[in-house]
């Protein structure tokens, strides 16, 4: 028999690193003479796309064209330290001082096009690869022929950004207190169909809607959110990291199962935009949290389909089948997470 | 004494006749990184289980980290140098930039493989054969669903130019 299933998983997340730890980013980003922008950012691009939204920062501080931006990022020779990349902070801390970097070098810039166009300064804006007045817009200077006369003039054509991001710690006594300067929120519903013949659950269908602040570069969120919800699914089906005496015993993607395109149901990834007062233009960290609700909601569906709480994943057929009674009561009891020696030395 | 054994390699790679002596009784993928420095054959795994590795051999996708270099002797291989240049990439390149379906990249080169085989032999998959033909690839970014959308696409365009 086939039952079907839907569940929910829901999770709350705080960004970086929070109780008092210390969570900070360097950046620092040079105008050439040609209006080209050099960043440097200490923190290192995994494909999640970070490269792309310090260009797309660096650009919209400026005015400029994205493809002007080159990001050096992570060499110890040549960048700043920003810490790791981890807890899904980088967009919000790295983002944060590179947006900062182009702010402390946007004041020279302001002042030299104030000098030039004979304006106040707090009137100049840079928008669309030119520079200027807000008082007289028809009066403008190409970005490039502003860089240009940085250069000539001899002024400061380097910013420097340091964004902190560590929070209090929370009270000793009563463990209250804002632990974290960002919480992001996410959501997600799986659609399951589970065959009580063979113990094999199939996702028909995942949504996964994720608060992310702004989305400063939707491609990469929906990359993460589907990813992420891949990573999930693994987790809740097939994952199984089997350690003994402290050895990997299924270290080989034959033993290790990973998902293939052929275990992924259709994924609705919805980017929910609620932004941050501290984000760059709002962003928040959202990769960890597109992964987090996917195995939950997986496990509900489950229970939805035949009453039953799977306790410990995967939910291999196997598993599923002892949940059910199919197989024997002693085996179920054998997968019970307590029953894994602990320490296993 | 050294009792290494030499080979001369003569096949085409990437449209070009290469002969080249060197050592014998390698795998295919040493041969195309370590002689050639065809950089974009890249080793996941080493025994077969991830698809990083993929190369058409005779326009066949193979595993090149399974494949013997001496099979591919006399023979065509293309690996992801062969099917665009920065310049002009292949549709399925530009597909897999517009969709998105990108991420860390190393599976990247091998599964752009596995879809152009698939496109050369079916221009027009549907998704079942595309999720088939890519089945082999292990991704852990992106999901796969904005490769077989960037398959997709390909295709389109492959036939609509």
């Amino acid at each position: 028999m086939k039952l079907h299933g839907i569940g929910v998983g829901s999770m709350v997340y705080g960004v970086g690193y929070g109780f008092a730890r210390p969570d900070f980013a360097t950046a620092e980003v040079e105008a050439a003479a040609d209006g080209s922008l050099t960043v440097w950012s200490g923190a290192s691009e995994l494909g999640q796309g970070l490269r792309t939204v310090l260009c797309q920062i660096a650009a919209q501080e400026f005015g400029t064209d994205y493809q002007d931006v080159r990001v050096v990022s992570a060499d110890s020779e040549k960048t700043p330290d920003s810490g790791p990349v981890s807890a899904s902070r980088s967009t919000y801390v790295q983002g944060n001082a590179v947006l900062q970097a182009c702010r402390d070098l946007k004041e020279e810039l302001r002042s030299l096009a104030a000098e030039m166009l004979k304006a106040d300064p707090s009137t100049i804006e840079f928008s669309g690869g030119y520079v200027f007045s807000t008082t007289n817009p028809e009066n403008s200077i190409a970005f490039h022929i502003l860089t240009g006369q940085l250069h000539a003039r001899g002024r400061r054509s380097h910013g420097f950004g340091w964004y902190d991001n560590h929070t209090e710690d929370v009270d000793k006594e009563t463990s209250q207190g804002d632990a974290y300067s960002s919480f992001a929120w996410a959501s997600q519903l799986a659609e399951i169909e589970l065959d009580t013949e063979t113990g094999e659950v199939t996702v028909l269908r995942i949504a996964s809607a994720t608060d992310v602040g702004k989305a400063i570069n939707p491609k990469l969120v929906e990359g993460q959110i589907e990813g992420g919800a891949v990573q999930g699914l693994g987790f809740a089906l097939l994952e199984d990291m089997k350690v003994e005496r402290g050895v990997f015993k299924n270290s080989h993607f034959s033993t290790y199962i990973l998902p293939t395109a052929a275990d992924v149901p259709p994924i609705d990834p919805i980017i929910v935009e609620v932004p941050d007062p501290k984000g760059p233009y709002g962003a928040k960290g959202m990769a960890e949290p597109a992964t987090i609700p996917t195995t939950p909601a997986i496990l509900n569906a489950i229970a939805d389909a035949c009453g039953k709480w799977l306790k410990s994943t995967p939910a291999i057929p196997e598993n599923i089948l002892h949940l059910l009674g199919v197989l024997p009561d002693e085996r179920k009891e054998a997968l019970s997470i307590k029953d894994i020696p602990y320490p296993p030395f | 004494m050294d009792d290494t054994n030499y080979i001369t390699m003569e096949l085409t790679v990437n449209g070009r006749r290469v002969s080249k002596h060197c050592r014998s009784g390698r795998r295919l993928i040493d041969f195309l990184r370590d002689d050639l420095n065809l950089m974009g054959v890249k080793e996941g795994c080493g025994e077969g289980e991830c698809g990083s590795c993929t190369v058409l051999l005779d326009g066949k996708a193979v595993l090149s980290c399974l494949t013997p270099m001496e099979k591919a002797i006399g023979h065509e291989v293309i690996t992801i140098e062969g099917i665009g240049s920065a310049n002009r990439l292949h549709p399925l390149q530009e597909a897999i930039i517009e969709e998105g379906g990108i991420q860390c990249g190393f599976c990247t080169p091998g599964m752009i493989m596995s879809g152009v085989e698939l496109l050369a032999r079916n221009p027009h998959p549907d998704r079942a054969e595309i999720i088939a033909a890519i089945s082999g690839n292990l991704c852990r970014c992106t999901g796969y669903q904005k490769i077989v959308r960037s398959i997709e696409q390909a295709a389109q365009k492959m036939s609509s130019s």
